[in-house]
């Protein structure tokens, strides 16, 4: 992936690789920023120390007892090749339907272009719990095909879920990709297969290379989704923690396998670090261009591709509003009227509006802390790109949010403060989980505020302090706002660290579909959907509302969070 | 900065302070408990499917001023994890639920304060816990799990249903049985033990082989296998590790039922007894303690069996007629002493796991 010559580097890429080289400034130039960033590396570590060293302490003693229990037992090591095994799966079946949408999207110009790409976003900011809720309405229980407690089900949501990776990030390549250059070839004497290998490819296999990475990470740590669709029958390391964490009280074994969660993630970082690192993997931002499609084959593609997003992302999501109005034999509003109490018989002890209220006053109180952390943190990696800091901040998203969950359980529960039941804990943790999305958003920001204007504002007599909040704090105020809009989708969303740490009085809005769906009977289903589709409302206006300040300013809008 | 973004700043902003108006109002309800003269409130801390006797519990209400309140956290197993988990910062007051197959558990952290009600003198020796577990634990209630059977179903094929451990490995009755996985269920854990009971150290394992090879479904819950599988709630599959008081709970439920369609095969039978404790670190751990005792009192034991199918432990408490008639009590249900269950439990587990996944 780092062949020199005619290959992408040499490609007109955006905006971002063409940013004036930013001068290495010290932390202490930051110290906010500085503070910021040992925040989240504290907050990250502690908990994660916490669940490894119950791997090798137990009981107050040093004892490789749940090592060698789990590591010889030759179950461990199938669930890890099972997990591994769906993961690539799902990328590969990911890459199969992605890439040639990507294609469509990137070269043709057709009525709806734009609206297929929004639709194939949409699962991707949709919490996983809500995924899984809809993959289920559609191969679940009364769906037209129940494959729930098969991979069958797993792989379609994940490939719902991951789409917009593939696709968005393969066709801002293909986009960037100048279509002459190919028709150069072509005149220079190429066959349509070698321009097609000596450019095509090179320009976009990064793409694909660095998307397909993303895509099995986030099937690695699958959690939500494995936890509604899998029905106990399948189950991958990180469902298999929080089984060993939550049902067989088995702490040491769960720390065991999260030290080999992170492990995997890690060493799956780094190969994305060697894929990505040099090169900005681009995600489309800019004016898509393409040409209009010429001949049947031609609309045939794009009829297909249109139909392959209606199919794995449109059918999934009507149906689950479909099954929310589905009473007995016909159709009503009961699973609705429903939401405002609780229900006897749903597992669930609260009303659903209760889990909203909760869901939204947590996931506010997390995005905003998120944000305070981040913005300051991100002036610190915007100086140095790929540095300690910039790196640190993407740790979060490496960790497990179930060892994150779990250790955060184990810490607060430790003398001398008892802080479990402390309002603040899921706050806190979904905060942590949001804060590389904010990062990611307001750092490329940063990067693009030229020097020179920081220099002028200099020269005018302006401090530091002034620098950053009256020049370049208003300057990336746009994905400032993207970035807290992320997060605030992300903590709404949040499952794997929430579910440890809700109390049962107090469930976020997907923990409440995961313990409604989890019981069988109709009255639970159709409330776990109907509670979805309020959540996808909720997820959906913020959206919405991001778009519209994207599409207005540059550097705002939706970044894909890598 | 154009109008249109401080436009979407300002709105984005209204929506923070209506949801910081909306905390505001629900966190009054969250605040510490007991300012003088509000209700007090005692806490259940259980598992999802207990049901409130009401009547009692509206008794214990008038005599004490103190309302109950019921949090509920998923299975048996893992209401007590999550309770262990926060040992010390307890959800509530009084532990409902943990049964002989787990209760163990509860000395592995300072879960629970020593009490033992006066009342439970009346309780008999056998479903009691020795030690230190029985100054924890204070037995309420006992049930029998026992694989149920669709009478019906056999009936309509001609067909002679299982009565031993061995038929249901038999290929006669080849994927028939369905049952609530061990590792979350707790009637699936009971029924784990009674194999071990009955089939002994060296011959359970093959046991669950030869069901594996004869195709015995596994569900994650009870509910999942009883509402989804069970060919008398409409499933595919008509034996079913269920409750020796499942046959009257048809007859109760149902509409129109006037006799149940599933038997119990009492050869299978495994004692579960219930109990309740105070919670380290309760709020209210007077109100917890006389909870405890109320729940052995004639109002709470009487409606156990209707609200939540299970048997009364004290003795002489009068039945209601469904279950006189309809429910299995086996003579001599398989028991392991609590003691060992303990000492072992972990390693079934893990066994029964390297065999079925």
């Amino acid at each position: 992936m780092t062949r020199a010559g005619p290959g992408p580097a040499a490609i007109p890429a955006g905006p971002s690789l063409a940013r004036p080289r930013a001068r290495a400034v010290g932390w202490a130039a930051h110290p906010v920023g500085a503070v910021a960033v040992a925040v989240v590396l504290v907050a990250i570590a502690v908990p994660v120390v916490a669940v490894l060293l119950r791997a090798v302490r137990i009981d107050g003693a040093w004892s490789g007892e749940a090592l060698s229990r789990m590591l010889g037992s030759p179950r461990t090591w199938r669930l890890i090749a099972v997990t591994v095994a769906q993961a690539a799966a799902s990328t590969a079946l990911t890459l199969v339907v992605g890439l040639p949408v990507a294609w469509v999207l990137a070269r043709y110009r057709f009525a709806g272009r734009g609206a297929v790409r929004t639709v194939v976003l949409v699962p991707f900011v949709l919490p996983t719990v809500v995924i899984g809720a809809a993959i289920a309405s559609v191969l679940g229980p009364s769906g037209p095909l129940d494959l729930r407690g098969s991979w069958w089900a797993v792989l379609a949501a994940h490939l719902c879920f991951n789409l917009a990776v593939v696709v968005r990030i393969v066709s801002a390549a293909l986009e960037d990709l100048d279509p002459d250059l190919e028709s150069a070839a072509r005149l220079l004497g190429a066959g349509p297969v070698a321009a097609a290998r000596r450019v095509l490819l090179p320009a976009v296999a990064p793409a694909v290379a660095a998307s397909s990475i993303v895509v099995f990470l986030f099937c690695l740590t699958s959690f939500g989704v494995i936890v509604i669709l899998g029905g106990g029958a399948v189950t991958t390391v990180e469902v298999e923690i929080w089984v060993r964490a939550t049902q067989q009280f088995d702490l040491p074994g769960a720390a065991v396998l999260a030290a080999l969660q992170v492990a995997a993630v890690v060493a799956t970082l780094v190969v994305y670090g060697r894929v990505a690192g040099r090169r900005r993997v681009a995600v489309a931002t800019g004016a898509p261009g393409g040409r209009r499609p010429r001949g049947a084959g031609e609309w045939a593609g794009v009829g297909v591709a249109v139909a392959a997003v209606a199919v794995v992302v449109g059918f999934p999501l009507l149906a689950l509003v479909e099954r929310s109005l589905r009473v007995g034999d016909g159709y009503g509003l009961a699973h609705w009227t429903g939401l405002g109490s609780a229900t006897a018989g749903t597992g669930l002890a609260v009303s659903p509006v209760d889990a909203v209220v909760v869901s939204v006053i947590t996931a506010t109180v997390a995005a905003t802390w998120s944000v305070l952390v981040a913005v300051p943190a991100a002036s610190v990696a915007a100086r140095r790109p790929g540095g300690v800091a910039d790196r640190v901040l993407l740790v979060p998203l490496g960790v497990s949010a179930t060892t994150l969950g779990l250790g955060l359980l184990l810490v607060a529960g430790r003398p001398p403060f008892d802080l479990r039941r402390a309002w603040w804990l899921v706050p806190l943790a979904q905060a942590l989980v949001a804060v590389p999305l904010v990062v990611r958003s307001v750092a490329p920001a940063l990067r693009e505020v030229p020097d020179s204007v920081r220099d002028a504002a200099a020269v005018l007599g302006a401090d530091g302090r002034s620098r950053w909040w009256r020049v370049e704090l208003p300057m990336v105020r746009p994905a400032v706002v993207a970035g807290a809009g992320l997060a605030l989708v992300a903590c709404l969303g949040e499952f794997g660290a929430t579910v440890f740490l809700a109390r049962a009085d107090r469930p976020t809005v997907p923990v409440a579909v995961e313990r409604l769906m989890s019981r069988p009977g109709e009255a639970g289903f159709g409330q776990a959907m109907a509670l979805s589709c309020v959540l996808v409302a909720l997820c959906g206006v913020l959206l919405w509302l991001l778009d519209r300040a994207g599409s207005r300013s540059r550097g705002g809008g939706l970044r894909l969070g890598l | 900065m154009t109008r249109r973004s401080r436009v979407l700043m300002a709105s984005v902003g209204l929506l923070v302070a209506v949801l910081v108006a909306a905390c505001g109002g629900d966190d009054g309800g969250d605040a510490a408990p007991t300012a003088g003269d509000e209700p007090r409130e005692v806490v259940i801390v259980t598992y999802d499917a207990f049901a409130l006797p009401a009547r009692a519990a509206a008794e214990f209400e008038e005599e004490t001023g103190a309302t109950i309140r019921v949090v509920a956290s998923g299975d048996a197993g893992s209401m007590l994890t999550k309770a262990l988990l926060s040992a010390g910062a307890p959800e509530g007051d009084v532990l409902f639920g943990v049964d002989n197959t787990l209760a163990g558990r509860v000395t592995s952290e300072d879960l629970l304060e020593p009490f033992t009600p006066r009342e439970a003198a009346d309780v008999p020796e056998a479903v009691r816990l020795p030690g230190e577990l029985g100054d924890l634990l204070t037995p309420i209630d006992t049930g029998d799990v026992c694989v149920n059977v669709d009478a019906a179903w056999f009936t309509e094929r001609n067909l002679t249903p299982p009565a031993t451990f061995g038929d249901l490995a038999d290929p006669a009755y080849r994927d028939l049985l369905v049952v609530p996985s061990p590792v979350t269920s707790s009637p699936g854990l009971a029924f784990l033990i009674g194999t071990v009971a009955s089939e002994g150290d060296d011959g359970w394992e093959t046991f669950w082989q030869r069901l594996q090879d004869n195709g015995v479904r596994v569900r994650p819950s009870w509910d999942d296998a009883y509402f989804t599988d069970y060919t008398v709630s409409g499933g595919d599959r008509p034996l079913i590790v269920s409750y020796a008081s499942s046959p009257p709970v048809e007859v109760v439920l149902g509409e129109g039922v006037t006799e149940p369609r599933s038997t119990v095969m009492e050869a299978t039978c495994v004692r579960q007894v219930e109990y309740a404790g105070v919670l380290a670190g309760a709020a209210e751990p007077e109100l917890a303690e006389q909870l405890v005792a109320f729940m052995l009192g004639a109002e709470w034991q009487s409606e156990l069996p209707l609200t939540n199918f299970v048997f009364p432990v004290v003795p002489g408490t009068a039945l209601p007629p469904e279950f006189e008639r309809w429910a299995a009590t086996p003579e001599d249900p398989l028991t392991i002493d609590a003691t060992e269950i303990d000492a072992r439990r972990d390693e079934w587990i893990e066994q029964w796991r390297s065999i079925m996944e």
